[in-house]
C-alpha cells in the first residue's frame, strides 16, 4: 500500500478568548493516509475530527507536528479539496460553472474546463442540470455538485466534513451508495469525517476512532475486507457497529462526566 | 470607566480627532481661506459664545442668573425649539403608527382599507410635503410638527404591521390554548413579539424626523437649528454656521445612540 | 430551502404564466384609494375648503397636463432625475470599494468606522449651506451633498455584506487554489452583491430627498424648485401637481432599481421564488 500522506505528532491548541483558556483540540496525532483508501474519522462532537480535516486541507495550521504529502502542491496541482456539510456552492454560478471553478482558477481554457466539468457532472448523475442555479436544487443535488466540483480539481485527497449530515434519511442512503461507487471509479483517497456509526461501517475501509478533549487517535479499525455492498443488518457489520457503539458511549460518558466536574 | 476602556474608546474615535486636527491645521497653515473654512477652534469659540449670549434681566443672584442665561442662549433656545417640534411630531406618529399598524394586522377589514393607501404614500419623498403643510398650517410650529408626523407615520405603520403579522403562529396558538382572551392576547403576545420590528421602524423614523426637521426649519422658520444654520449662512457668519451644523450633527448622532441603547435594553430577551 | 429531488425535477417543466388582474379585482383592492380621491374631489368641488387649501384632483391633473405642455415640468423633472441619478451612481462607485476594503483591511476599518458611525445617523441636509459655500450655487453642491448622503447606507450595507460572506464559500474557494485577487472578484464581490443592492435601495430615496430639498432651498430648477416657487405664488394647483410628479418619479426610480436587482440577482433565491 502506497503511503501518500504522513501525519506526525500533530497538535493543535486553541485559545478561547471568552474563557481565557487553552483547549487541546488535537494531541499528538500520528496517522498515515494510503493511496485510494476510504478513511473514516469517527468520534463524538468536539473530538477535533473537523480540526484535523482543516489541517489536512491547509486552511488551518498545526500548533506543532507535521503533515507531509509525498507529492508537492503547485499551481496546477491541488493536494486536497473539501466537501462541506454546508455545500458551499457559489449561488451566483450555475451547476457547470460551479464545477468548472477549480479549473478556471488554474486558467484552463473555457472549452477544456467545460468538457472536464461535464465529465464530473455525469459522474455524479447530474447531467441535464448544468444550467441550474444551486438555489433551484435539492440538498442532495447540491451535495453532488459540491462533490463534482471537488473532483474537478483532481486532488490527491478529497476531504469530507460530515457531508450528508444535513440531508434526510432517504437521500442520505442514496448518496452513500453513490459515494462508494464514485470512490471506486475515481480511485481517489477519501477522508471522511462523520459522527454516524452506520455511515462509518457502510462507507469506510479504515475507521479512525477518536477520543475527545484532547483529541487523540484511540484506535484504527480495518474493515476493508468486509465485502460491498454493505448493509447494517449483515452479521459482520453488526459486530463492528456494536464495537464502535461501545467506544463512542464510553467517550460520551467521559466527556459528560468532565463537563459536570467543570 | 477604567483606564483601559478609556484608551479603547479614544483609539476607536482617533480618526475623528485626526480629521479635526487636519481641519485646524488646514486653516492655520492657510491652505484654505477662512471665508471658506473657518478654523475648528474659531467654530468652537463661536459655539461657546452662542452658549453664553443669553440676554436676561439680572436678578442679582449669580447662580440663578447663570442658569437663566444658559436657557436663554442661542444654542439652547434653538435646540429646544427644534427638539420640541421633533419630539411632538415623532411621538404622535409613534402612537398613531403603532396602533394603526397592529390594528391592520389584526383586523382584515382595516388592512383592506389602509394597505393601498399606505402603499401609495410610501414612495412620496417626504420633504416635498413641506410646501403643502405650509399652505395648510402656516409658518409656525404646527406645520413642522405636521410634516414630521406625516413623514414618520408611514414607516412606523409598515414596521408595526409587518411585526404584528410576522408573529409566530405557534405563539398565538399556544397562548389561545392556554386560555388567553383575545384582548389580552393582543397586548401580552402580539405587541411584545412585534416589538423588534416596531423599534427598528422607529429608529428609521427618528432619522427621517431629523431630515424633515432641518429641511423644514431651513425653508421657513423663525427659530430652531435649521433656521439658525440658514440664517447665519445667509448673513455670512460662517464660523457660527459651522457651529450650528456641528450641533445638529452631534444631536443626530447622540439621539440615535441613545435610542439604540434603550432599544437594546428593551430587547434584552432577544438573542443576537 | 431544500426541495426534494422529485420536487426539483417536477419544477423543470414549469411554465410561468403571468395572470393580468381584471379591473374589478383592482377596483376591489384599491377601493379605499378611490374613495379617498372621490371624497377629495367632492369636497373641493363643493368649495367646502378654498381651492387654495385643497385644489380638486381634476384641477391638479389638469395642472400636470398644462405644465407638461409648457415644458417647464418636463425640464424640471429631467433636471431632478439627472441630479438624483448622477449622485446615486457616484455614491455607488465611491462607497462599494470603501465598504469592501473596510471589511478586509484593518487600518481602513479603523479609519472609516467612527466616521461612518457618526455620519450615518446625522441629517446630512444640514451641510447644505456649507456645500453652497464651497461649491457655488449650481448643480455641484446639490450633487455632492446627495452623493455624500447616499454614501453612508451603501458603505454600511457593503461592509456588513462583505463581513457576512459565508465562510464556507471562502474556505472552499481557497481550498481550490484561488488567488486573493480572484477571491475578491469571483467570490467576495458577487457574494456581497445582494447586500450592496440593499444599500442602494436605501440610498435611492435618500438621493431624491436630498436633491429635492436642495432645490427647494437653492433654486436652480428641478422639481423641488418648482413646488417652492409655486408655493410662493400661492399656486396650490402647481404645488400639488409637483408633488404628484415627484412621487411618481420616486416610485419609478424605485421600481427600476427593483427590476435591476432582479436582473442582477437572477441566481438568488428571492428572484427564483418569485418566478415560481
Amino acid at each position: 500500500m502506497e503511503n501518500i500522506c504522513a501525519i506526525r505528532n500533530l497538535t493543535k491548541v486553541f485559545f478561547v478568548e471568552r474563557t481565557g483558556e487553552y483547549v487541546h483540540a488535537l494531541d499528538r496525532i500520528d496517522l498515515d493516509l494510503n493511496r485510494s483508501e476510504f478513511l473514516i474519522l469517527l468520534g463524538p462532537s468536539g473530538c477535533g475530527k473537523s480540526t484535523l480535516l482543516f489541517m489536512l486541507s491547509g486552511l488551518d495550521h498545526p500548533t506543532s507536528g507535521e503533515i507531509t504529502f509525498t507529492e508537492k502542491s503547485h499551481d496546477n496541482k491541488r493536494l486536497t479539496c473539501t466537501v462541506f456539510q454546508e455545500y458551499a456552492l457559489f449561488p451566483w454560478r450555475t451547476v457547470i460553472d460551479n464545477v468548472a471553478f477549480g479549473p478556471e482558477m488554474r486558467r484552463v481554457r473555457k472549452r477544456a474546463r467545460y468538457r472536464e466539468a461535464e465529465r464530473y457532472i455525469e459522474l455524479v448523475n447530474l447531467t441535464g442540470f448544468e444550467t441550474r442555479f444551486p438555489n433551484e436544487l435539492s440538498g442532495g443535488m447540491r451535495q453532488r455538485v459540491a462533490l463534482a466540483r471537488a473532483l474537478a480539481n483532481d486532488p490527491e485527497v478529497i476531504l469530507f466534513d460530515e457531508p450528508l449530515a444535513a440531508l434526510d434519511a432517504q437521500t442520505r442512503r442514496v448518496l452513500q451508495t453513490e459515494l462508494v461507487s464514485i470512490w471506486s471509479k475515481t480511485k481517489k483517497t477519501f477522508v471522511y469525517v462523520t459522527h454516524s456509526l452506520e455511515e462509518a461501517v457502510l462507507l469506510g475501509e479504515r475507521i479512525v476512532l477518536m477520543s475527545s478533549r484532547p483529541g487523540r487517535v484511540k484506535e484504527i479499525i480495518d474493515i476493508a475486507d468486509i465485502p460491498r455492498p454493505r448493509s447494517t443488518t449483515n452479521e459482520r457489520e453488526v459486530k463492528v457497529l456494536a464495537m464502535l457503539a461501545e467506544h463512542i458511549a464510553a467517550e460520551v460518558d467521559k466527556s459528560m462526566r468532565r463537563e459536570r466536574e467543570l | 470607566m477604567t483606564v483601559r476602556s478609556t484608551i479603547v474608546v479614544l483609539w476607536r474615535y482617533a480618526p475623528i480627532f485626526i480629521l479635526l486636527a487636519a481641519w485646524q491645521m488646514a486653516s492655520e497653515l492657510k491652505f484654505v481661506p477662512d471665508s471658506l473654512l473657518p478654523s475648528f477652534f474659531d467654530v468652537v469659540h463661536r459655539w461657546l459664545e452662542f452658549l453664553a449670549d443669553g440676554e436676561i434681566a439680572k436678578s442679582g443672584t449669580f447662580l440663578w442668573d447663570a442658569v437663566r442665561s444658559f436657557f436663554a442662549s442661542t444654542v439652547v433656545t434653538n435646540t429646544a425649539a427644534s427638539m420640541w417640534r421633533g419630539m411632538v411630531g415623532l411621538g404622535l406618529s409613534i402612537i398613531l403608527g403603532v396602533t394603526l399598524g397592529i390594528a391592520m394586522a389584526w383586523f382584515q377589514k382595516l388592512r383592506d382599507f389602509f394597505e393601498p393607501i399606505v402603499m401609495i404614500s410610501y414612495p412620496i419623498p417626504k420633504p416635498a410635503l413641506i410646501p403643502i403643510f405650509i399652505i395648510w398650517l402656516g409658518l409656525g410650529h404646527i406645520s413642522k410638527i405636521a410634516v414630521i408626523f406625516a413623514g414618520c407615520l408611514i414607516p412606523i405603520v409598515i414596521s408595526a404591521f409587518n411585526g404584528a403579522r410576522g408573529v409566530d403562529r405557534y405563539l398565538i396558538w399556544s397562548a389561545r390554548n392556554m386560555g388567553t382572551r383575545e384582548g389580552k392576547l393582543l397586548w401580552r403576545v402580539v405587541v411584545p413579539a412585534s416589538l423588534p420590528d416596531i423599534l427598528s421602524g422607529i429608529r428609521m423614523a427618528l432619522a427621517i424626523s431629523f431630515i424633515l426637521l432641518v429641511s423644514s426649519e431651513m425653508l421657513a422658520a423663525k427659530s430652531g437649528l435649521g433656521f439658525l444654520i440658514f440664517f447665519l449662512g445667509e448673513s455670512g457668519e460662517y464660523a457660527g454656521m459651522f457651529a450650528a451644523v456641528l450641533t445638529i450633527t452631534l444631536l443626530g448622532f447622540f439621539a440615535d445612540r441613545a435610542y439604540l441603547t434603550i432599544m437594546r435594553r428593551i430587547l434584552i430577551w432577544r438573542e443576537e | 430551502m431544500a426541495v426534494s429531488d422529485t420536487q426539483a425535477v417536477a419544477a423543470t417543466g414549469r411554465s410561468g404564466g403571468l395572470a393580468v388582474p381584471s379591473p374589478l379585482v383592482i377596483l376591489k383592492k384599491y377601493y379605499s384609494v378611490l374613495l379617498l380621491i372621490i371624497v377629495w374631489e367632492v369636497v373641493a368641488r363643493l368649495n367646502l375648503v378654498t381651492p387654495f387649501l385643497l385644489p380638486s384632483v381634476s384641477s391638479i391633473l389638469k395642472g400636470v397636463y398644462k405644465a407638461t405642455l409648457e415644458a417647464d415640468l418636463i425640464r424640471d423633472t429631467a433636471l431632478t432625475t439627472y441630479r438624483a441619478l448622477l449622485s446615486f451612481c457616484v455614491a455607488l462607485v465611491i462607497a462599494v470599494p470603501i465598504g469592501i476594503s473596510m471589511a478586509r483591511i484593518r487600518v481602513i476599518h479603523w479609519f472609516f468606522d467612527p466616521i461612518v458611525s457618526i455620519g450615518f445617523p446625522t441629517p446630512k441636509i444640514s451641510f447644505l449651506p456649507i456645500f453652497i459655500l464651497w461649491f457655488g450655487l449650481f448643480d455641484r453642491p446639490k450633487i455632492f451633498l446627495a452623493t455624500l448622503a447616499c454614501t453612508f447606507p451603501i458603505v454600511t450595507a457593503t461592509y456588513l455584506g462583505t463581513m457576512g460572506v459565508d465562510k464556507y464559500l471562502l474556505w472552499s474557494a481557497r481550498n481550490m487554489g484561488t488567488s486573493e485577487n480572484s477571491l475578491l472578484r469571483k467570490v467576495i464581490f458577487p457574494a456581497t452583491l445582494p447586500q450592496v443592492l440593499n444599500g442602494a435601495q436605501i440610498a435611492m430615496p435618500i438621493s431624491i430627498i436630498v436633491v429635492i430639498v436642495s432645490e427647494m432651498l437653492m433654486g436652480g430648477g428641478g422639481l423641488g424648485n418648482y413646488i417652492m416657487v409655486a408655493q410662493r405664488f400661492a399656486d396650490s394647483v402647481s404645488v400639488f401637481a409637483g408633488l404628484l410628479v415627484i412621487s411618481v418619479l420616486g416610485y419609478l426610480l424605485q421600481k427600476i432599481l427593483e427590476k435591476v436587482r432582479a436582473l442582477v440577482l437572477h441566481w438568488h433565491e428571492e428572484t427564483q421564488h418569485e418566478s415560481k
